[in-house]
Order: C-alpha cells, then sequence, then structure tokens
C-alpha cells in the first residue's frame, strides 16, 4: 500500500491528446468553419446584402455559434450532457486532481476556476486597456492623426465593450469563485461544472470580441444603439455574440453564486454573520440573473434584425430604435451595478482587517447594498433624458435617480465610521481601499449633475459623462479589484506580492487616474462629445494631458503587472497563512487552500468581525468527531 | 498565523474627536462653499445666450455648492482618520475599540442624505418644469415655457453626418446653417433620417436626440446675438466626431434678411426636397409620394 | 463537550461532513427558481417589445394587411406545451409515491408531446403567411416563439436526461448507490452524487417547477401573439 510506484508518465504529445484548451481551440476553430459553410450551404448567397462580399450574416452568426459549441466539446464540456442523456451516473465533479493540467481546462475545483477567471479577465483587461491608449493616441491632436474613422471607432467600442462585458464578472469571477465557498463554510460551489462553463464561455466571448477586427469592427460603441447597428458591417456581429454569450456567462455566475449562498451556508452562519462579501456578491448576483436575460433578450432581437431581417428597431418597417434604448439600459443600469456593488463590498470587506475594527453599522450596510440592488431597477430612462422618450416621466427617474445616492450613503458612513478610532494600517490593499472613498465620491457627486435634468442636458453624451463613469468604475471597481488581488492573491498561490511595488503601483496608478479623468469633467463641461477623433483646438491642451497621464496610467498598470510576474514566477516567496492577522476564515486556513478547503467543515459562532472582542474562534468544536479517516 | 492581537480597551481619549472632527468639517464647508460659489460658479457651462443656458449655469451653481460640504466631509474625515487614527509604525498590533454601531449617527446620516436628495430632486423638477430647461422632451411636452404657441419653429434633421434646418413659417426653406433672431421663443423639433443623432448646441443649452421617426421637441427663448457651436452627441457612425457646425443668433432684421436670402436659393430645389413634415420615415413596402426616398440602411 | 454554543452542539458531523442528502435537491429547487426569474426577464424583454411597438405602430407597419397569426397552430402548440408539463406534474407525484413505473410512462408521454409541439411549432412558422420581414408585430412573433422554441427544448433535454437516469437505474432499489463514480481526494470523496434516485427526485422537483412555468409563459404567448 504505502510502496507506491511512480506512474509511468507518458510522452508529451499524449498528455496534449485529451478534453483541454488545445482540443478546445481546435475544434473551436474546426467548428467555426462547420458552422461557416453550413450556412452557406443552407441559405446560400440569397441574404447577401453586400453583393461584393462572400458572406451573410446567418453565416456570420453560424460560424461563430459553432465556433463555441466546438470550443466547449473541445474543452469536454458536452460529455457530462452526453453521458446524463444517455442515462448514466450523475456526478459534480471532473479533473479536479492533476497539476498545471487543470488550469487549462474543465475544471470543477472553485479554487482552479477562481484562479483561471484571475487570470483570463486580467488577460482581457489589459486588452481593454490598451485599447484605451491607442484611443488617447489618437485624441493627442485634434484633427485627424493614425486612426481612420472606423478603426477608431472600433478602438472605442472594444475598449467599452471589453470592460463591461469583461469586468462585469471582475469580482465575482476570480473572487468570488474562490472565496464564497470558503468563507460560508462550504468545499463546493452549488454547480461546480457550470461554474467552469461560465469561465470558459467568457473566454469565447472575447476571443469572438477580439477577433471583430477581421470582420471590419463595429461602429457603434458598448452601447450598440439601433438602427446604426442594424447598417454595421459583420464585425457587429461579434459584438453581439460577445454580449449575449459574456450575458449567459453572468447569468449563469448569478445563479451558481445565489444557490450556494441560500443553500451551502455551514451550521451557525446566519444571514447577519455572512462576511459582508458574501452580502456583496448576493446583491450582485441577483442583478446579474435577472439584468443580463433582458440583455440577452435585446442582443436576439438585434441579431434577428441582422440576419432574419425583422425589424424591431427599423422606424420603417413598425419598430423603434426607442425599442432597443429602453431594454438596453433596462440591462445597463443594473449593469452599472453590477460593476459597482463588488467594489462597495470588498470596501467594507477590508477596512474592518486594516483599520482593526468591526465593521461598524453591519445591518446598515447590508441595507445599503440591497437597496442599491433594488434601486438600479428603477432608474434606467436617465440615460434617456434627452432622446425625447417619455418626457413626463423624466421628474420620476430624477428622483429615483437620486434616491439611489441614500444607500450608497450607508456604504459610505458605515466605511467611514469603521475608520473611526481605528488602528489604521496602510498597507497596499488598504490605500486602494481608500482610494474608493475618494474615487467613488467624486464620481456620486458627477452623478448628481448628470442625474438633474437642467444640468444633465449639458452634460449628457459629454466627456463629462464619461469622466464620471470612469470615476465609479474605475474608481469604484478597478481600485477595489486591485485591492482584493493584493489582499488575497497572496491566499490564493501561497506566494507573496512585493509590497514596495505594489505601493508605486498603487501611487502612480491612483496619482495619474486622478490626472487622466479629472480633466476630463472639465473637456466635458467645454462641449467635446464621447466617442469623436475630432475636437475643437481650444481643448487640445487638455486632451494631450490626459493623453499623457493616460500613458503613465498605462505604465502603472505595467508595474502591477511586473510585480505580479516577478513576485509569482521568479521570486515565490512564501506568504504567511495569515499576513493581514485578518479574522476571516478563509485566513484561518493555510496558504494556498488545500483542494478539500476544510478538514472539518467549521462551525460559526459569530461574523468575521469581531476586532477587539477577543481571540479568533474555534471553527471546528474539539469535540468533532474524528471521521472517516 | 501573526500573534494575536492584544485585546482592546477602549481607550479613554482625552479629546472629543467627533467634535472636533465636525468643527473642522463646519469651518471648512462655510469657507469653501461661498468660494466655489463666486469663483467655479461663473465659469460653469454652457453660457447664456438662452434662458434655458442662464438656467442650466445657476443650476449647475448649486449642485456645486451642495457637492461642497459633501466633498470636505469625506475629505475632512479621511484627513482626520489619517492623522489621529493611524496605527504607530512598528508597533504591536493592537485591535481598536469595538464599536459596532451608533443608533444616533445612523439615524442623523439617513435623515440628512434624504432630506438632501429629496431638495435635490425637487429642485431640479421644479427647474425643469419651468421652461423645459432646453432638453428634448419628445412629440407631446411637458415642460413648455409661457407664449410657446406662437414661437418661431425650426426643424433640425440629423442624417448621416450633417445637420441641416428647415423653417416652416418660411416655406419648408432647409438651409445647412442653423440662424435664430435674438430675444425669440424658438420651438426646435429633432428628426432623423437615419440612426439616432444628438443635437447639442452647446451655448444654446439644447441637447435633443434625432430618432428617425420620432419628432423630439426641445424649447429655447434666445437672447442676444453670437455664434454657437453645434456638435452630435450620439455616435452615429464613422463620421461622428465631424458632424458639427457652427450657428449665430442674428437681430430680428438681418434674419429676416437672411431668411429671404434662404428662400431665393431654396426656390430652385424645392421640388427635389420632400415638403416639410414632422417626420421623415416612410414604409418600406410602400412608395408614398410625401415621403423622402427612403435612404438604404444597409451597406455600411 | 465544554462549548456553551448552542449551535455547535447541535450538529451533526456524519450528517454534515458527508453533505447532507437533501442539498442537491435544495440547490436544484434554488436553481429552477432563478432560472424561472433569468426567463421571465428574458421574456418580459418581449412582451415589452409586443406592447410597446404595438402602441407606437410606427410608420404604420405594426401589422400590415394579411399579417396575423393564426389561433389554431397556436392553440395547438400550447396546449402540446401544457400537456407535457401537467404529465411532468404527474410523474412528479409518482414518483414522490414510490410508483417509478408509473413515472416513467408518464415521463416518456411527456417528452413525446413535447416534442410534437416543438414539430408543430416549426410548421406553424410555415403555415402563418407571413415571414419576419412584415412589420412590427411579424418581428416580435417570430423572435418570440423562436426564443420560446429554444427554451422548450432545452427544458425537454433535461427532461430527457432525468428520464434516461430512471430508465437506467429502473432495477435500483432505493437508496441502493450504483458503482462507478468520480473519485479522487478523500475529503471529497463523499461529496458527489451518490445515489442517482435521490437526483432524479430532486431534478423533477426543479424540473417540474421549471416545465410549468415555461408552460406558463407559454400560455401567456398563446394570449398575447394569438388572442390578442
Amino acid at each position: 500500500m504505502t510502496a507506491v510506484t511512480a506512474p509511468l508518465r507518458p510522452p508529451i504529445w499524449r498528455r496534449l491528446v485529451g478534453f483541454n484548451l488545445l482540443t478546445g481551440i481546435v475544434l473551436g476553430i474546426g467548428g467555426w468553419y462547420v458552422g461557416w459553410f453550413g450556412a452557406h450551404a443552407v441559405v446560400g448567397p440569397s441574404l447577401d446584402y453586400f453583393g461584393d462580399v462572400d458572406y451573410n450574416e446567418l453565416s456570420v452568426f453560424m460560424a461563430y455559434i459553432g465556433g463555441v459549441v466546438g470550443f466547449l466539446i473541445g474543452l469536454g464540456f458536452l460529455n457530462y450532457p452526453a453521458r446524463r442523456l444517455l442515462g448514466y451516473p450523475p456526478s459534480l465533479r471532473e479533473k479536479e486532481t492533476g497539476g498545471w493540467a487543470r488550469y487549462f481546462g474543465l475544471c470543477t475545483d472553485h479554487k482552479v476556476v477562481g484562479i483561471q477567471y484571475l487570470w483570463g479577465i486580467g488577460l482581457f483587461f489589459f486588452i481593454g486597456g490598451l485599447n484605451a491608449m491607442l484611443i488617447r493616441f489618437e485624441l493627442l491632436r485634434p484633427t485627424h492623426q493614425v486612426f481612420s474613422g472606423g478603426t477608431y471607432l472600433t478602438l472605442v467600442g472594444m475598449h467599452g465593450t471589453m470592460m463591461m462585458g469583461m469586468m462585469s464578472s471582475g469580482i465575482l469571477g476570480p473572487f468570488a469563485n474562490y472565496l464564497v465557498p470558503i468563507m460560508i463554510g462550504a468545499r463546493r460551489m452549488a454547480f461546480p461544472r457550470v461554474e467552469a462553463l461560465t469561465f470558459w464561455l467568457l473566454m469565447a466571448a472575447g476571443a469572438i470580441l477580439t477577433t471583430t477586427i477581421f470582420f471590419g469592427g463595429f461602429p457603434t460603441g458598448w452601447t450598440g444603439y439601433e438602427p446604426l447597428n442594424v447598417q454595421a458591417a459583420a464585425g457587429m456581429d461579434c459584438y453581439i455574440l460577445f454580449f449575449a454569450l459574456a450575458g449567459i456567462s453572468m447569468t449563469l455566475l448569478g445563479l451558481n453564486m445565489i444557490a450556494t449562498i441560500v443553500t451551502m451556508r455551514a451550521p451557525g452562519l446566519t444571514w447577519m454573520r455572512l462576511p459582508i462579501f458574501v452580502w456583496g456578491v448576493l446583491s450582485t448576483a441577483s442583478l446579474m440573473v435577472l439584468a443580463a436575460p433582458v440583455l440577452i433578450a435585446v442582443l436576439s432581437m438585434s441579431a434577428l434584425d441582422r440576419a432574419a431581417q425583422t425589424t424591431f428597431f427599423s422606424a420603417s418597417g413598425g419598430g423603434s430604435n426607442y425599442l432597443y434604448e429602453n431594454l438596453f439600459w433596462v440591462f445597463g443600469h443594473p449593469e452599472v451595478y453590477i460593476l459597482a456593488l463588488p467594489g462597495f463590498a470588498i470596501v467594507l470587506e477590508l477596512l474592518p482587517v486594516f483599520a482593526r475594527k468591526p465593521l461598524w453599522g453591519y445591518r446598515l450596510a447590508v441595507a445599503g447594498l440591497l437597496g442599491v440592488t433594488l434601486l438600479s431597477w428603477m432608474v434606467w430612462q436617465h440615460h434617456l433624458f434627452v432622446s425625447g422618450i417619455n418626457g413626463d416621466l423624466r421628474p420620476f427617474y430624477m428622483l429615483s435617480t437620486e434616491l439611489i445616492s441614500i444607500p450608497t450613503g450607508f456604504t459610505f458612513i458605515c466605511g467611514l465610521m469603521t475608520l473611526w478610532r481605528g488602528q489604521i494600517r496602510f498597507t497596499v490593499p488598504m490605500l486602494f481601499c481608500l482610494a474608493w472613498f475618494f474615487n467613488f465620491l467624486l464620481g456620486g457627486l458627477s452623478g448628481v449633475f448628470l442625474s438633474d435634468v437642467p444640468s444633465d442636458v449639458t452634460t449628457h453624451g459629454s466627456f463629462f459623462s464619461m469622466a464620471h463613469f470612469h470615476y465609479t468604475i474605475m474608481g469604484g471597481l478597478v481600485f477595489t479589484f486591485f485591492a482584493a488581488i493584493y489582499y488575497w492573491v497572496p491566499k490564493m498561490t501561497g506566494w507573496q506580492l512585493n509590497e514596495t511595488l505594489g505601493k508605486i503601483h498603487f501611487w502612480t496608478m491612483f496619482v495619474f487616474f486622478n490626472s487622466t479623468f479629472a480633466p476630463l469633467f472639465a473637456i466635458g463641461f467645454l462641449n467635446q462629445p464621447r466617442r469623436v477623433n475630432v475636437y475643437a483646438h481650444t481643448l487640445q491642451f487638455l486632451n494631450d494631458w490626459v493623453s499623457v497621464s493616460a500613458f503613465c496610467l498605462g505604465t502603472s498598470m505595467l508595474i502591477f503587472l511586473f510585480n505580479l510576474v516577478w513576485s509569482l514566477a521568479f521570486v515565490k516567496k512564501p506568504a504567511l497563512a495569515n499576513p493581514w492577522a485578518s479574522r476571516s476564515i478563509e485566513f484561518q486556513l493555510p496558504s494556498p487552500v488545500p483542494v478539500h478547503n476544510f478538514d472539518r467543515i467549521p462551525v460559526f459562532s459569530s461574523d468575521p468581525y469581531g476586532y477587539g472582542e477577543g481571540p479568533v474562534p474555534q471553527w471546528v468544536p474539539a469535540g468533532a468527531p474524528a471521521g472517516r479517516d | 498565523m501573526a500573534s494575536q492581537p492584544t485585546a482592546a480597551t477602549p481607550p479613554r481619549d482625552s479629546v472629543n474627536h467627533g467634535l472636533r472632527f465636525v468643527v473642522a468639517w463646519l469651518v471648512l464647508s462655510v469657507i469653501a462653499t461661498p468660494l466655489v460659489v463666486i469663483f467655479v460658479g461663473p465659469i460653469l457651462p454652457p453660457g447664456n445666450m438662452t434662458t434655458q443656458a442662464h438656467e442650466q449655469i445657476y443650476d449647475n451653481t448649486w449642485l456645486a455648492a451642495v457637492s461642497t460640504p459633501v466633498l470636505c466631509l469625506v475629505v475632512v474625515f479621511l484627513v482626520y482618520a489619517f492623522v489621529y487614527f493611524r496605527a504607530p509604525k512598528g508597533g504591536a498590533l493592537v485591535d481598536g475599540p469595538p464599536l459596532r454601531e451608533h443608533a444616533g449617527i445612523q439615524v442623523v446620516w439617513i435623515v440628512i442624505t434624504s432630506v438632501t436628495v429629496l431638495m435635490l430632486a425637487a429642485f431640479g423638477t421644479y427647474q425643469l418644469l419651468q421652461n423645459g430647461s432646453g432638453g428634448g422632451q419628445g412629440p407631446s411636452p411637458v415642460a413648455v415655457p409661457a407664449g410657446a404657441s406662437h414661437n418661431l419653429a425650426v426643424q433640425v434633421i440629423g442624417q448621416q453626418w450633417e445637420w441641416t434646418f428647415r423653417y416652416p413659417s418660411f416655406g419648408g426653406v432647409e438651409t445647412h446653417e442653423l440662424v435664430l433672431p435674438q430675444h425669440t421663443s424658438v420651438t426646435l423639433h429633432v428628426t432623423s433620417l437615419d440612426v439616432v443623432h444628438s443635437f447639442w448646441a452647446y451655448q444654446l443649452g439644447v441637447k435633443a436626440d434625432a430618432n428617425p421617426g420620432t419628432d423630439n421637441v426641445a424649447y429655447v427663448q434666445t437672447r442676444g446675438p453670437g455664434t454657437f457651436q453645434i456638435r452630435c452627441a450620439e455616435l452615429c457612425g464613422l463620421f461622428h466626431g465631424y458632424m458639427f457646425s457652427t450657428g449665430r443668433v442674428v437681430s430680428a432684421t438681418q434674419f429676416q434678411s437672411w431668411a429671404k436670402t434662404q428662400e431665393a436659393i431654396y426656390k430652385t430645389i424645392a421640388k427635389y426636397v420632400p415638403p416639410y413634415a414632422k417626420t421623415y420615415i416612410c414604409p418600406a413596402a410602400g412608395t408614398s409620394p410625401t415621403c423622402s426616398p427612403q435612404p438604404t440602411l444597409r451597406g455600411g | 463537550m465544554a462549548s456553551a454554543d448552542v449551535t455547535q452542539e447541535s450538529v451533526g458531523y456524519e450528517i454534515l461532513e458527508g453533505e447532507p442528502p437533501e442539498l442537491l435537491g435544495r440547490n436544484l429547487v434554488a436553481a429552477g427558481h432563478l432560472l424561472a426569474g433569468a426567463t421571465a426577464f428574458f421574456f418580459v424583454a418581449f412582451v415589452f417589445a409586443y406592447f410597446y411597438l404595438r402602441s407606437l405602430n410606427s410608420a404604420g407597419m405594426w401589422k400590415p394587411k394579411g399579417v396575423d397569426s393564426s389561433v389554431g397552430w397556436g392553440t395547438a402548440i400550447v396546449a402540446c406545451y401544457l400537456l407535457s408539463a401537467l404529465l411532468v406534474r404527474l410523474g412528479l407525484a409518482d414518483h414522490l409515491a414510490l410508483r417509478r413505473d408509473q413515472w416513467r410512462l408518464k415521463g416518456l408521454a411527456a417528452l413525446l408531446i413535447g416534442i410534437v409541439g416543438l414539430v408543430l411549432q416549426v410548421i406553424g412558422w410555415t403555415q402563418q403567411g407571413f415571414g419576419p420581414a412584415d412589420g412590427g408585430f411579424a418581428s416580435v412573433y417570430f423572435g418570440w416563439t423562436a426564443f420560446l422554441f429554444l427554451f422548450v427544448l432545452a427544458t425537454l433535454l433535461w427532461l430527457e436526461m432525468t428520464l434516461a437516469t430512471s430508465l437506467r437505474y429502473r432495477k435500483i432499489p432505493t437508496g441502493a448507490p450504483p458503482p462507478g463514480h468520480a473519485a479522487g481526494d478523500r475529503h471529497r470523496e463523499r461529496h458527489d452524487i451518490r445515489d442517482p434516485l435521490s437526483l432524479v427526485r430532486a431534478e423533477l422537483v426543479a424540473l417540474s417547477f421549471y416545465w410549468t412555468f415555461l408552460a406558463g409563459i407559454a400560455v401567456l404567448t398563446w394570449i398575447v401573439l394569438y388572442l390578442i
């Protein structure tokens, strides 16, 4: 029994054959061509709107759908349903052992999925960021500089869509997948295979969006407004498919999170003992489950308009562009809070650790998260104040939009009061959390201008609103994303990140973030609309200032990337189990967390914020039976 | 695992931190708010060329004034906390006092934020309903300024990628330049021939989306003469960035003579232009003679 | 046990470590409800599109002459969906009452009737006398029914899976775990599905709820697209 002989290692090519990422890519490309030629064979050139171009919209859609299906087959996602269709025994687990290979394929270990998400989303975050650099490069001059109009708009659209679609899962993907089961004392998510599916769907979606450049790009920005959408070349189909797939991924991610949190909490973990991060995940997930389907529906309509000649959005065919705008923003505004709420949750989760005080006003904080969740459904028409839709409803939407600052204020007061009389330690994660207060405050205050109709008449659709949502999303979400990385990555990987580089990253990012986006408020106030590549000569100085700051901001990101690669791949300094002296349960486990999470399922007797209230509780009571080993 | 932090004994502070913070905040707010109103207010957009634009400056000033104490609150709080509640460097890990909540602070906070927010909403609604604030209100406007019935009506037509303007009271003349008489109430009817545009006449304080098949109405009351910038504020395709022009507010006599000239030019081409209508979208199937030729949507 | 904490004393570690058997059912029921919520919001978009475009009637192209859906086809299709959902409900009752053979029959019938509904839908599309390009109503009609078709198809696949598991394990008495499961980490061995019959029951509860909900949406479809 003890004399285990080392298994014979098969040659490398044998190890590459099987259900993994490589097979997925190969079958994905194969599926793409099957869909492409299949659609051509079925419909022929009859739907060819372009005359001299040898494709139609249907073949583009079918090609990508075939590609996604092939990709999923190659990853092994269809094995299980196929087995189930034949009645073979069900199972919850797949490929949870096997070293590095499990990161490149379907794996049902929630911790592996979390790390997959971190790198996958990071990759597309950097592609999106690179787009932003190119946009700012074009805007160095008030007139045409490098990119053609179409390329410029494609960059704008890819930047926005990539960031929106990817970063919606930016916290929930890596951190909630990794941490929620641990925080609630479970060993898995409710639906582990679905969990893996959400990740690979998102990666397929990202690849599709990137290939839009081979189909002429798309001119609509991330909002994809009709009827420009239906007018655009085939690159638009990539946008539609990207967002629809990201929407499916979001729906399933949210569904899985809610089911896990509702049903799988360990004994003693009552609702009022949940870490606030889990509350944030829960509220975000509820928005995902309900809002993303509306996005999928409206993009389906777009796809039908483009490929099947329906007229949902064309006024001459009995449709209306307002239909698109309404439905898009019914999704779009909850989406904004899908981005913002995890940020709130991370700030509230981390402040007690670094202020050495309990989270102040726990119930108020929960009420704030839930209040924002609820109100975010009632504000969407503030994106349409000047669109000419429902002029008489504008006072209502003005009110509901401004009301949302009340529950947001709960987050502020809870966070601020947690600092009060604390023992504040300015670690790197804490710095990012503290920056959130400043950034999100400016974002919120500029939001008041946008919510007020008379002010919105000038600020709507200008760089002002662009600056506003970068303050809330980049200042709110991305800063806390980095806080989460610096806080939890040592736990996830077992290796420390370099603190000095972290501080350099923080200070450069904070300074250049503000130096990039604060002038944009002024630029918007001074009559520069969003998404233009041509602007007034008088605004060149401000625009150049912003561009240079943006490049510095990009450099700051490179510092982070260097830190990440340097610390995790070369230095590999082992992380302590609890480097921050946190009371949260994940820090009572070894770093990295073992596959089974807990030797014993923990039993909770308090929330994790009892700083100054005595020693950390024993999670597993001393009298627990020895179990089966 | 890090050593267990020492159990907290709530320090008996000799100073009243709460009072000191509130005083610091109040003092700073009282100083900063008037400064913002006096120095920032006048440079806020969009200008004084119309009553609506002027009202928007008023609105923006108010919002900036209300925002200032809020900004001060958070910034002063953070700075105060950083200075007084910083853990000593290199010292042992000490927990702060386990303060979990305080009903009084919560109630006060909720009441203050709620009152502020409701006041802002009421203020915004009042401002909006007075004269529409220059925003597009759709085909059936609710915020109609007094005397709007005998306005000068101007139609703004967006198409990829330029703005044209029609004056129904001058025989539907279509021009490339927007010229308005001073001290006049103007009703702008904004519509589009193809995709969604947004008519943004900056100094007039006007923004209204141009939607195909919709007559989006906005009101302005012009003041003195001057020029204003027009831009498209909704992404409308390839040359969105180039979709701008300049308009003028001129005296009544200048406007009349300008209109006469335009009418004369227009007469020669009038038969090629569809008659004036609220919108220019016709059924794809039927070919009504009153419709403009339908621009083909495909082919971008 | 020295601890005075009530929660700690009341823990049955035998159950806890092995993952309580009803957890799977709770998960699936939660997922069924959430899926229903997501589905509702998906179709709300189409309901909204219907009433919005109908009220706008832009360019008079909401329902041009000759565009009207056939009530007969609609009734037949929706009746199939409803009947299938009803049979699954009854089958669930059978399964709960340990009449597993009767559940299998009802499940099979439900599957077949559901498929008939889908086939009717496909034929129905060709029999409407108008195409997707014929105005606002035609757009909503084809978009809505096409996606309802996809949702029903997915639900029927789920039904087939449950049914197939039932059929394969028809000879195994309740409670006996079959062989052949994924294994791996010893701590997580017991966190896998041991008893496919418990899964069938849990799945049936969730599936029956979801299929009934979707049939409800089909009825809404019938009212909105065919009746009014």
